[in-house]
């Protein structure tokens, strides 16, 4: 077959440059547009062998050779169930035989021999092994998932990069213009000699560019560290706790605080404490507050308290004038 | 004076309030950066007054308080009418830090400022006095990671058995409930308020109750922390300005500060409580679990300041307008040449 046609309308890829192939689990091909007409209700017979098919199922043909796409299509459908690994069985013998078996089991599915038999037996492994069966599928997804996260990490990485790579270009040739404008002013309105001003501009700039490379160098550290942790905390699987601490400096701690009551200088008579003021009998002497004062948050006590400490502070204090 | 006046070499100025400006300044003596507080004038009634009022309670009240968390007055002197003061120089205020999206805040960090700010406040309220206007704009940090309480323009000395206080005073989104109902005598409880706002907005990043009115402050407390009943608040009817709140159920604080331990969350229930007789005063709350509990307070060195402050970029940016400076006196010049070709 040399060229690719479509068993139905005949159309060729001479005809249609655009022609796509389209395949379902029988193994025949049909091409788009058929597959459009024939399976406008979603579901319908295959034109050559008549088997049942459903519109979903259709996908582009990869191989040229229909067995071998069928052939695929089966491998990839049996091998789900037949998941086993090399780890599980005791010898290689053992292992080789089960390759040889789910051989066996393609190729007859493929070439239609013994079709019901051997199905039969599948559906007996399936039974059989059901429990094997989830439990490799669920590694398999594991597998999976971290591969997928180890290339979202390195897409991120490769965007991260090339964000910080634009941006310095964008940088540099902003600075450049800057430059060369006041270079220009300069040299418009300068009273110097222009030789002088062109040779200090120059110096300038070398100057600046070394300063840039530095910052190139800081930028990319940065990036890295960004990227690291965005895809850390946004996949999130296994070992993202290690990531945070990577990323996270270790800091180092003060001292736990301990509350310390400030001293009051009294240099006086010492006098009650809050609590004491009541008990003592102290606020007997001084106004109760009213209601709504006490609803303001005002309480008698305060007052109490100050005229208390004022008159006490103070009282043993000699100045040093009283001295001379 | 004459001395005291050629004794600080201005470098830049810092920003512009409603009594003042202020400059960023060099003592020549000592080498230190101050900042120089210049009390503007006002209208001509105001100066037949005298000094300025606030800046009288500033000077009145700093010079006597020395504390490692409140701002110090260096030096005060006076040139024609105009009236100076001389502060330690301050890098930064909380508010821009809490604005800075840039800055992560750890719970070591929202530790360490809550401390600092209770500690200097407990040193106020020893000595009698009220702020009475703290908010974060007020809490100013150096570059060491201090934080040092400022602005004594509101503050006052309380606990006087008969003198009668105004109302109208602290921020009104940092303004307790007792204040909105017209109380005329209160206490410490309405700075406690104002640090149960200021640790909220440490935790949240924007102002927790940003009223837009008296009124709508008081729906804004009462709908996040339920409103009161004359059983939780004892006395409560017979305030000035009391106004029948609809009931509203408040929501838990756990539900507001999703993030915060549960120390932290009882510190903030006893902090924002409505009833101001059951709000804890200084020592209590330095005394609670929450300060001695791990992670402790970050060290000073530690504490994150403003981008601004560090960024290279930012000093580019002053680089490129000293440029454009430049560019617009050149095309000056130009102007006149031209005029002088003609």
């Amino acid at each position: 077959m040399d060229e690719q046609t479509c068993p139905r309308c005949k159309t060729s890829r001479y005809r249609n440059p655009s022609l796509k192939l389209m395949v379902n689990v029988c193994g025949h091909t049909l091409c788009e547009n058929c597959v459009e007409l024939l399976f406008i209700k979603g579901s319908g017979n295959c034109p050559e062998c008549g088997v049942s098919l459903k519109r979903n199922n259709f996908r582009l043909q990869l191989f040229e050779d229909s067995t071998v796409e069928k052939d695929v299509d089966i491998r990839k459908k049996i091998l789900k169930d037949y998941n086993k690994k090399e780890e599980e069985f005791f010898s290689l013998k053992e292992y080789n035989d089960y390759l040889e078996e789910i051989e066996t089991i393609i190729y007859n599915l493929t070439h239609n021999v013994d079709y019901i038999e051997t199905m039969k037996k599948i559906e007996h492994y399936k039974k059989e092994n059901r429990e094997s069966i989830i439990k490799n599928k669920m590694k398999y997804n594991k597998e999976i998932l971290e591969l997928d996260r180890l290339i979202e990490e390195e897409r991120q990485h490769e965007i991260d990069k090339r964000e910080s790579i634009e941006k310095q270009e964008i940088e540099i040739k902003r600075r450049k213009i800057i430059e060369k404008e006041a270079l220009i002013e300069e040299l418009m309105f300068s009273d110097n000699d222009a030789k002088e001003i062109l040779n200090y501009f120059s110096e300038n700039k070398n100057k600046k560019e070394n300063i840039l490379g530095i910052n190139k160098q800081l930028k990319k550290d940065n990036s890295k560290k960004i990227s690291y942790f965005s895809t850390g905390v946004r996949i999130g699987i296994g070992d993202s706790n290690q990531m945070y601490g990577k990323v996270l400096p270790k800091i180092e701690e003060g001292p736990l605080f301990v509350y310390v009551e400030p001293q009051l200088i009294v240099d006086g008579p010492s006098f009650p404490t809050w609590d004491n003021l009541e008990k003592m009998g102290y606020l007997r002497y001084t106004k109760q507050e009213s209601i709504d004062e006490n609803a303001g948050g005002f309480v008698s006590a305060y007052a109490c308290m100050r005229a208390l400490q004022e008159a006490m502070c103070g009282l043993y204090n000699i100045s040093k004038k009283c001295d001379i | 004076m004459e001395n005291k006046l050629n004794r600080y070499e201005k470098i830049a100025f810092l920003g512009e309030g409603q009594f003042a400006t202020v400059y960023k300044a060099r003592n020549k003596d000592t080498d230190e950066m101050v900042a120089v507080k210049k009390i503007k004038i006002g209208s001509i009634q105001e100066a037949r007054d005298g000094i300025n009022r606030t800046a009288l309670r500033e000077i009145k009240l700093l010079q006597e308080l020395k504390h490692q968390n409140i701002i110090g007055l260096l030096d005060v002197f006076g040139y024609a009418s105009n009236i100076s003061l001389v502060f330690d120089f301050m890098d930064t205020d909380l508010e821009v830090i809490i604005k800075d999206t840039r800055i992560v805040f750890t719970s070591g960090h929202i530790k360490a400022y809550t401390l600092m700010t209770l500690l200097g406040l407990e040193y106020l309220h020893d000595n009698w006095i009220l702020h009475r206007d703290l908010k974060p704009n007020n809490l100013l940090v150096n570059k060491q990671g201090i934080l040092k309480i400022a602005d004594f323009g509101l503050a006052k000395t309380f606990g006087s058995p008969n003198r009668i206080y105004t109302h109208q005073v602290v921020t009104r989104w940092y303004r307790s409930p007792e204040l909105l109902f017209g109380a005329r005598k209160y206490g410490t409880g309405v700075d406690m308020w104002a640090v149960g706002c200021i640790i909220a907005e440490l935790l949240l990043r924007v102002p927790f109750l940003p009223g837009e009115s008296d009124l709508d402050q008081l729906t804004r407390i009462f709908q996040a922390l339920g409103s009161p009943t004359e059983e939780t608040w004892p006395g409560l009817t017979s305030l000035q300005d009391y106004i029948q709140f609809k009931p509203f159920p408040g929501t838990p604080l756990k539900m507001i500060f999703t993030a915060a331990p549960d120390d932290l969350l009882d510190l903030l229930s006893v902090l924002l409580c409505l009833n101001p007789c059951k709000r804890p005063n200084c020592k209590t709350t330095l005394k609670m679990p929450y300060f001695s509990n791990r992670p402790p307070p970050s060290k000073g060195s530690q504490l994150p300041l403003p981008s601004n402050l560090l960024d290279p970029e930012i000093s580019q940016q002053c680089v490129s307008t000293r440029r454009l400076f430049h560019a617009n006196f050149l095309g000056n010049k130009r102007g006149k040449m031209i005029v002088l070709n003609c």
